[in-house]
């Protein structure tokens, strides 16, 4: 009886690693691991770091494409403004910790940012659907996917120029969250904030991952991406769903703006580069599949990190992009096209 | 009556399908809509659950107007329907989609035992209950569709073609499941290809030809008219 069980997963995972998917993780797996015996610890230790990040911004893109069939473009822009309420919410938490270095806001504080930065995604996500999205479902649902991208694009263009008009040009930025010396881990000294952003971007996918796999509201969001006349059948409100759902993938990118922020300081254009990453990881892991998304990023953030490692920080597009292409030809419906189960897989 | 439908125009943008449709639904009772194919049935079908928007006329259920509501409010009000497309949610297992079909109850023992009836009814759907709705077969897909109308304990369950794409052997059986269901004092309203079996099962039933009602009456007398008879039968 065992011994059957036993048998049948190790076939499954024999015919899973078959798949596109499961010789897409393990090359992963494989590269990454010969890629730090190679050069050292740190090649790990930044892919997981960029990986995490990436991957909020990568799932609410998958997110917004599977539930309400819009391929987003404007999804830079939240992070954009997470990292904009970041830096204007921490700069004053900053100022009063470098007076009292031993107050309870060197640790809280800037968690207290990043659920602000969090809340004001969320807001603007809300604002977004109801006062741009919901206008054209109600007008017109024909040519919804290319209608719907065109007018990301605008928003996108309208965000970055706002930013540039309330708030300037400049780079805001901050030297660090946390305060402290650096955690050591495989002999590669890791700063305390790269440490809780990723420690931070694991919590998040796993409480989503949760979330949409064992709430009622979450089944109900997959349900929607799965069928939307079935949902309906069933009782489930579409425009409630929708809100939900838009608010959600811009608080997950604004948390990821938040969180870099000791990298990425906020200015106009700063959400093109995630972006466009996060571009990248849906197209590989296939449009509209969240679980895809997490695996997806880390393998985009490996190939970014060694591109810049062997190759050069110039070309750490040029690499993915022709990935991407290959990808496209081989593979349309991306990597984990149909092997993963759910939205969490489409 | 259960539910009454007045002067029901309704289509697809501006393309009208259903002109001038009234048809009315009694507590208990069996109902079918027969007509040739692109006749409006399903169209029918899809308006009453709110899933087209009426350009005019009236629905009421329960003396209640539900005309133009959303397909979610109208699930709630009590109205299940179990559509030609099916519309499963294909990438959730079979135990998944019938807890989706309970969406609307809170109760984890009435969701518990709305399980077991649906289970009773079709025990086919036990032995699959973890498998994908999207890998069932038609007639399994069939079975579970009208398994998830069950699980809001509907008042009213609406079945587009219950037999398309079955075998005569399968066919029978979801007749039966149905003649369960009425036994058990459901209202079902059936739209249906096989016009002969159902009007043999059914009490009543109406003739949609071109989006209008050209006939009505005892489905027992409507087997025996001759126009139907010309047009279904082609006798
Ligand atoms: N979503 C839609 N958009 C536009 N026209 C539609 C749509 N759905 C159905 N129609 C048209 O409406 C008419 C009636 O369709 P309906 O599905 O109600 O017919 P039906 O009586 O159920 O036919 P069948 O027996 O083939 O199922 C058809 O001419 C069909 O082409
Ligand atoms: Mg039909």
């Amino acid at each position: 009886m065992v011994e059957q069980v036993e048998k049948r997963i190790w076939e499954r995972i024999f015919k899973w690693s078959g798949s596109a998917a499961g010789m897409a993780v393990i090359m992963t797996v494989v590269v990454a691991v010969a890629a730090t015996l190679d050069r050292g610890g740190y090649v790990l230790v930044n892919t997981v770091v960029t990986g995490g990040m990436l991957a909020l911004v990568a799932m609410g893109l998958a997110l917004v494409f599977g539930v309400m069939n819009i391929p987003m473009f404007a999804h830079g822009e939240y992070f954009m403004i997470g990292s904009l309420t970041a830096y204007y919410v921490f700069t004053p938490i900053n100022n009063y910790i470098t007076m009292h270095p031993d107050s309870a806001l060197t640790f809280i504080g800037p968690l207290i940012t990043i659920v602000a930065a969090m809340i004001v995604g969320a807001l603007v996500g809300v604002a977004s659907e109801v006062l741009v999205f919901s206008q054209l479902r109600k007008r017109s649902r024909e040519n919804w996917v290319m209608n719907s991208f065109l007018l990301t694009v605008g928003l996108s263009v309208v965000l970055i120029n706002a930013h540039q008009l309330f708030f300037g040009a400049d780079f805001k930025g901050i030297t660090r969250y946390w305060a402290g010396p650096p955690i050591t881990v495989m002999d590669v000294f890791i700063s305390r904030d790269r440490a809780m952003s990723f420690a931070l971007a694991a919590i998040v996918v796993v409480v989503f991952w949760f979330f949409m796999t064992y709430t009622r509201t979450g089944r109900a969001i997959r349900a929607v991406s799965q069928d939307e006349n079935g949902a309906l059948m069933v009782g489930i409100g579409l425009k409630g769903i929708l809100l939900l759902t838009m608010s959600l993938s811009c608080s997950l990118a604004a948390i990821a703006g938040a969180s870099l922020l000791f990298m990425y300081p906020a200015y106009p254009s700063v959400g093109l580069e995630p972006l466009y990453m996060a571009w990248f990881v849906v197209i590989l892991a296939g449009l509209g599949n969240v679980l895809g998304a997490v695996m997806g990023a880390f393998m985009v953030a490996l190939l970014k990190v060694l591109t810049i490692e062997y190759i050069g920080s110039g070309w750490d597009f040029v690499v993915p992009s022709a990935l991407i292409i290959v990808v496209l030809i081989f593979k349309p419906s991306g990597i984990f096209g149909s092997e993963v189960r759910g939205i969490l897989d489409k | 009556m259960l539910l009454e439908v007045k002067n029901l125009n309704a289509g697809y943008g501006f393309l009208q399908i259903l002109r001038d449709v009234s048809l009315t639904v009694d507590t208990g009772e069996y109902v079918c809509l027969v007509g040739p194919n692109g006749a409006g049935k399903s169209t029918t079908l899809k308006t009453i659950a709110g899933l087209v928007s009426p350009m005019s006329g009236e629905i009421l259920f329960k003396g209640e107007p539900i005309g133009g509501l959303p397909g979610n409010k109208v699930a709630r009000k009590g109205i299940a329907l179990v559509s030609e497309a099916m519309n499963l949610f294909v990438n959730m297992t079979v135990q998944e989609n019938l807890a989706m079909g309970a969406y609307t109850i809170r109760d984890k023992r009435l969701q518990k035992d709305r399980l077991d009836f649906v289970f009773d009814l079709f025990p086919r759907l036990v032995e699959r209950r973890n498998q994908l709705a999207g890998t069932m077969s038609g007639g399994e897909r069939k079975m579970l569709a009208i398994g998830r109308g069950l699980m809001s304990n509907p008042t009213l369950l609406l079945v587009d073609e219950p037999s398309f794409g079955l075998a005569p052997l399968l066919t029978e059986s979801v007749f039966q499941s149905l003649d369960t269901l009425i036994k058990q004092g459901m209202t079902i309203m059936v739209v249906e290809q096989n016009v002969t079996k159902t009007l043999s099962v059914t009490d009543r039933g109406y003739v949609l030809e071109n989006g209008r009602i050209e006939l009505s009456g005892k489905s027992s007398d409507l087997a025996c008219d001759a126009h139907v008879r010309k047009v279904f039968l082609g006798v």
